[in-house]
């Protein structure tokens, strides 16, 4: 399916089921001073999302990615070059505007960025993630299998928007959703609420709450408690995203105290008004602070990092965007800085 | 010569033909419901429940927030193709957005799975028209000289198309 119409069907009857294929695609360059990450290009995720009406009120959502292998051609029998992966899987059951129920696979809906752009890297101005949500990142678990219950009412031009979820949480290695079962008895919840008021048309603010039990396998059981918050800004001059989040641990007998880590960005970009809007140049700060008693974030590591970027957009559906990016990993750590490129698409 | 004179119009008969040419320019402008031409009409199928949208409800309808009609029927928007003048008054006027942001932010609707699918594309207002009094829920943008009798038109603030302060144009 192209873009070139949104959607490129023309007006008809609907037919059930309808499906329509979408796809994203991101080729990268990196150098740094000292190596962390891919060096020289690299193949971007491949990602591929599907939708599909079932009926007027029953919609599936799916979303699968091939992503480059650093091991590719090694082990017996040799690891193949892409991993495929299942990112989303959602059937939703629409009532009206005030409730919707769906089922599956989510990116957890406890963090702004992690739901509006996916996997998608032509969506989002920058070339990365922050580091809180990054995929594989395990600051937030950025996965959800489960069940959802979503809606807006209007509420006086509030626009008032909740999630509440029901899932499997964190697997034993944290960076994974429980895909095939929860690696405990106890079910992750959350609750998401936002608004996008009518006026100032452009503005949206939110926050969420988030509660599981954490299985670490050489450690044991611990209580997570995720706070988080947003405010962004949409309209591109100038557009702006900010973000934070705090996650609490606990171990489960509750002998020891709790211990908080943090992070949090700021996004700041402006859509230049010459040569067609094509432009947009972007800054953003971030920090990531691990409390180093906290047993389950041992191996996360800290970051304080400033990028500034230039985002051209050479069609209305592909991206070039140069960054550079200087960044400490802690206090005791050298600084490290880079240039990275991107050329990120739609299709 | 004095009868040539004779023949020439009268200032009053000059008033009276400039007259004539403004009523007849006028004429051209407005269309047989009095209204002006230039005004694009948001309508409706009949079914629909609404009479009157403010804006921001109009808005939250084209960008997808809004899915269901309070009758519970799912929101159809149907929208011409680009560079109509009805998409740009829909795109510019009330979301505030360039045609890029406008796909940007569709594409980006239908990927986060909010919406199963995107506005509907229409190519000409005979389609758009046709269409939006056949499918229940459907809502559009015409030009208001072209609108037929068999869908409903809608106020946007309390104004119908032609009023003072009508604000699609």
């Amino acid at each position: 399916m192209a873009h070139d119409q949104p959607p490129p069907q023309a007006a008809e009857q609907p037919e059930y089921p309808s499906l329509r294929i979408a796809g994203f695609g991101d080729v990268n360059f990196a150098i740094s001073k000292y190596v962390e990450g891919p060096r020289g290009f690299s193949q971007g995720q491949f990602a591929l999302h599907m939708t599909s009406a079932l009926s007027p009120r029953v919609t599936f959502f799916g979303e699968i990615s091939f992503s480059a292998r650093t091991d590719a051609g090694t082990d017996t029998p040799p690891a193949a070059g892409f991993n495929a992966e299942v990112e989303r899987m959602i059937l939703r059951f629409d009532k009206n505007d005030k409730l919707k129920v769906s089922f599956g696979r989510y990116h957890t809906p406890i963090n702004w960025w992690n739901t509006a752009y996916h996997h998608g890297q032509w969506l989002q101005t920058t070339i990365g993630r922050p580091e809180m949500i990054q995929f594989g990142g395990r600051f937030l678990p950025v996965h959800f299998v489960g069940a959802l219950m979503e809606g807006g009412v209007p509420a006086g031009g509030w626009n008032v928007n909740y999630k509440a979820g029901v899932g499997n949480g964190r697997a034993s290695v944290i960076s994974r959703a429980g895909d095939a079962g929860d690696v405990n008895g106890n079910r992750a919840w959350l609750l998401n609420g936002f608004s996008k008021p009518d006026k100032p048309f452009g503005l949206e603010f939110g926050g969420s709450f988030y509660r599981d039990l954490v299985t670490v396998s050489a450690s044991g059981d611990f209580d997570e408690t995720i706070v988080g918050g947003y405010v962004i800004w949409h309209k591109e001059d100038p557009e702006i995203i900010a973000e934070f989040a705090n996650v609490r641990h606990q171990d489960d007998p509750g002998a020891k105290p709790g211990t908080w880590s943090h992070a949090y960005y700021i996004q700041g970009a402006y859509r230049l008004p010459w040569q067609n809007r094509l432009w947009k140049p972007y800054v953003r700060f971030e920090h990531v602070g691990v409390n180093p008693q906290d047993v389950v974030f041992a191996s996360v590591p800290n970051l304080d990092q400033t990028l500034l970027g230039l985002r051209y957009d050479a069609s209305q559906f592909a991206a070039i965007k140069g960054e550079f990016r200087t960044w400490t990993r802690g206090e005791a750590s050298q600084r490290n800085y880079g240039g990275f490129f991107q050329i990120s698409f739609t299709f | 010569m004095g009868t040539v004179f004779h023949r020439l119009p009268s200032v009053r008969a000059l008033r009276f033909l400039a007259l004539a040419v403004c009523a007849l320019g006028a004429g051209a402008w407005l269309d047989a419901g009095g209204q002006p031409a230039s005004d694009i009409a948001v309508v409706a199928h009949p079914d629909v429940p609404v009479d009157n949208l403010t804006l921001p409800e109009l808005r939250r309808l084209l960008l997808g927030d809004r899915e269901f009609w309070s009758s519970g029927v799912r929101v159809t928007l149907l929208i011409r193709a680009p560079i109509a003048r009805e998409r740009d008054a829909a795109v510019q006027s009330v979301c505030q957005m360039t045609e890029a942001q406008f796909r940007q932010h569709w594409i980006g609707k239908v990927f986060r799975a909010d919406v199963p699918s995107g506005p509907k594309i229409v190519y000409s207002t005979e389609m758009a028209l046709d269409q939006v009094s056949r499918l229940p829920g459907a809502i559009t943008f015409v030009p208001i000289a072209q609108v037929t009798k068999n869908v409903k038109v809608l106020k946007i603030d309390g104004r119908s198309p032609g009023q003072a302060g009508y604000k699609l144009r």
